[in-house]
């Protein structure tokens, strides 16, 4: 027992500071990838929505295929693929070889990838949610397409797709484990390297799945109150 | 009286530290080193920040008798090799076994350090009787003499159907490919952490690594069941030693290095280093390798 | 080009021999997960608070953490665990393919608990009481009115459920099981081809996926007594709102 609060403290020999660190590491990237599928998620909502027939179609395989292929497939695909392919296109067009990206951005890529393409259905079904006879209303109104995204889709969206979003969020921080297998020290690289190292899996893997419970339990906290927040106007 | 013995003091160690090297007429020069800092006993970061570890210990020597100012950085052995070529690094010090795929990319100083590599079992398995375990098997022996060849075909039958568990891209890669792979199962795991655990499992029978890594391991508490068999496997496809990267146009650098190695070599200092991190003598043979030197020609 | 060709098609041969073992988790984490999932929804509308409460830790704990994490801490961690280590049970627990269907069982369970509890709670209450008019008490009624109402309501997510499951089964390859993915791993280590390796992988699994999709949405038109059968294209997998 002492053997484990020595494992688990700041000293010397204590994980805790690196366990910590990993958390923070954990939020960062799963924020940066929920950043991400947004900013994609939007696009491929406006596509689907509003695009040409080959944008639309793309959009929809897109959303097919990274929603039926294995996050941990994805992950790896980037990782490994992405060096030699950078390494070929420079090749191929005689530029000077940049230097690889660090795990921090491939990770958080992949993850936001796919995150977009959950993304990409929320808000499709959120602008889907707001009455037809709003737009027309809009039209009639002589509100062009921005007048229209800004004064009547923004603000409703938001408040619909907010709880969606909330466990896409949540689903971020847990795919946001399985970028351990590229060596970044969040969480759960963190938990594994200190289980390898000091032979104590049972406690390590314990913690993280501890600090994890807290993380999820933090975040879907925020956003059951940011959807109150956002629904304040709401009556009934 | 006392400033003059002080003086004289320094003025040894000073002559000491140099080793009689021509490092003195050098100009000084600044190398930045790369290193992973996740290799224990390598290279080992400690949690605030300072890397500890046989190469840097080894490095502040060299660097001083080399007249280097030597800057160590850690970073993940993934991007090194490209580090190294983008000039942002000069030096790779990362327990680097000079094998034939390497050199086809990298230069190499000599050798500083010349490991084996070696078989874990559990105590209570039937691998745990072995053969052989005074043996080191030089691969590289030309002609291959009879006993390591009688040697080699009795591992082979007494591995066989076993499961050997290795971290993926290994340096063991190559040899277990050549010589056991159609008579094992080999599994890989993505760290040693996770082969460690299965190994102290029970989930496979056996590892093959570096015994400066497999040595501490032992020596830890809780692998009291694990026990070292077998013969130990030099050179071939294991490579003949660990060496520093290089770029391969950066000859003069080599040439201070080897130098340095050379004296730390000669006056016992990579042995005082190597029983201090590793509890065994690591001390290569340098006239053996002449083919690790810098800048010869790739085969 | 050609050899590009031959290696595309020698891979695909390699990647095509794991799918069984990919099919083996996904069936048996499948079946018992969805069994495991009925008990707890069971329990979910207990009189008493216990089995409530043990519902309620199940999911929190199961949809809090990752499954890898789960996985690893069967895998490795219980290893350790000196009972299970040295009882009857390491025959089971040494098996990296039975840890993974362990783990997926405990963690997909509490989803599809979720995803059961919501149906129950949407089943009509009228066609209940009607239930009871007619004199169905206990079992007769979960049979005939609530199971039939329920697993209508219910199969769209838990459609969802099993295409996430079918993408889970992947984090097998994380300890040493050779499933697609691990064996996708394997032959990269050797060739080092990583985009051929991982295309063909990926599109195994979306073969895999748009099989399934296609049979469950095939059931769900079949259970749909409201609608008459129109030919629908499969539905994509959507992630439905857990809570």
């Amino acid at each position: 027992m002492m053997d484990d609060l020595t494992l688990l403290g700041f000293g010397p020999d204590g994980w805790a500071p690196l366990l910590l660190k990993g958390c923070l590491l954990t939020l960062a990237v799963s924020a940066t990838s929920m950043a991400i599928g947004t900013v994609l998620g939007v696009l491929l909502a406006w596509a689907r929505l509003k695009g040409p027939r080959w944008l639309r179609r793309t959009a929809l395989v897109y959303g097919v295929v990274l929603r039926g292929v294995p996050e941990l497939l994805v992950i790896l695909l980037l990782y490994f693929g992405l060096p030699s392919l950078i390494l070929s296109l420079s090749e191929t067009f005689g530029w000077e070889a940049p230097g690889l990206p660090p795990p921090f951005l491939i990770g958080s890529v992949s993850v936001g990838l796919v995150s977009a393409a959950y993304q990409a259905e929320i808000f499709r079904g959120g602008v889907g949610a707001i009455p037809r006879g709003q737009f027309e209303a809009a039209r009639a109104m002589g509100f062009g397409d921005l007048m229209c995204f800004h004064r009547i889709v923004l603000p409703q969206v938001t408040r619909i797709v907010l709880p969606a979003l909330g466990n896409v969020w949540q689903f971020n921080l847990k795919d946001s484990a399985l970028i351990a297998v590229t060596g970044l020290s969040e969480l759960m690289r963190t938990s594994l390297v200190a289980a390898g190292s000091t032979r104590h899996p049972f406690l390590f893997f314990g913690v993280a799945m501890a600090l994890y419970l807290v993380l999820t339990t933090l975040s879907s906290t925020a956003f059951h109150y940011g959807g109150r927040y956002s629904n304040r106007w709401d009556r009934g | 009286m006392s400033k003059t013995l002080r003086g004289a003091v320094l003025g040894l160690a000073v002559l000491l530290s140099l080793g009689g090297a021509r490092a003195a007429d050098l100009p000084p020069r600044t190398v930045v080193i790369g290193t992973e800092g996740a290799f224990p006993p390598w290279n080992i970061t400690r949690p605030d920040g300072t890397l500890i570890g046989f190469e840097p210990d080894l490095l502040q020597i060299l660097c001083q008798r080399a007249n280097l100012r030597c800057q160590l950085v850690a970073q993940d052995w993934d991007g090194m090799i490209g580090a190294l070529q983008a000039h942002k690094i000069d030096v790779i010090a990362d327990a680097l076994q000079i094998t034939p795929a390497r050199k086809a990319v990298l230069a190499f100083s000599l050798p500083y350090a010349v490991t084996t590599g070696v078989f874990v079992t559990q105590k209570d398995s039937p691998l745990a009787r072995m053969a052989n375990r005074d043996l080191v098997l030089d691969l590289d022996a030309n002609p291959t003499p009879e006993h390591q060849t009688q040697a080699l075909a009795a591992l082979r039958e007494e591995l066989r159907g076993k499961t050997l568990g290795v971290a993926i891209s290994s340096t063991y890669d190559g040899f277990l490919d050549k010589y056991l792979a159609d008579v094992i199962t080999v599994k890989s795991y993505r760290t040693m952490g996770e082969r460690d655990l299965d190994l102290l499992s029970g989930r496979i029978d056996l590892t093959l690594d570096d015994t400066t890594y497999l040595r501490p391991l032992l020596a830890a508490p809780d692998a009291q069941d694990l026990v070292l068999v077998g013969p130990e496997l030099i050179g071939g496809e294991l490579g003949a030693g660990e060496g520093f990267g290089l770029r391969k146009d950066d000859t003069a650098l080599a040439e201070r290095l080897n130098a340095a190695i050379r004296s730390a070599v000669e006056d016992g200092t990579v042995r005082r280093l190597s029983l201090k991190w590793f509890k065994a003598d690591a001390t290569p043979t340098l006239d053996a390798h002449p083919g690790a030197a810098a800048g010869s020609p790739q085969p | 080009m050609e050899e590009h060709l031959t290696f595309i098609g020698s891979v695909t041969a390699q990647l095509v021999r794991a799918v069984p073992v990919t099919l083996l988790i996904l069936a048996v984490s499948g079946v018992c997960a969805t069994v495991l999932a009925t008990g707890l929804t069971a329990m979910s509308v207990a009189r008493s608070p216990l089995p409530r409460l043990i519902q309620r830790t199940w999911t929190f704990l199961f949809r809090g953490t990752p499954l890898i994490l789960q996985i690893f801490m069967i895998y490795y961690g219980f290893a350790m665990v000196p009972w299970i280590r040295h009882g009857i049970l390491w025959a089971a627990f040494r098996d990296p393919v039975f840890c993974t269907c362990l783990a997926m069982t405990c963690c997909c369970s509490a989803y599809i608990a979720e995803i059961f509890r919501g149906a129950l709670a949407a089943v009509p209450r009228g066609e209940i009481e009607a239930g009871r008019a007619c004199g169905m008490t206990g079992f007769m009624l979960l049979r005939r009115v609530i199971a039939p109402s329920l697993i209508r309501i219910a199969l769209p997510s838990y459609s969802n459920e099993i295409i996430m499951m079918t993408k889970s089964t992947s984090l097998a390859s994380t300890i040493t099981v050779l499933d697609i993915t691990g064996v996708a791993q394997q032959v990269i280590a050797h060739s080092y081809r990583t985009l051929d390796v991982f295309c063909a992988a990926a599109a195994l699994y979306l073969l895999i996926n748009a099989t399934l999709s296609t049979l469950l949405t095939a059931l769900e038109r079949r259970l749909d007594v409201d609608r008459a059968p129109t030919p629908l294209a499969p539905i994509p997998p959507t992630l439905e709102p857990l809570s």
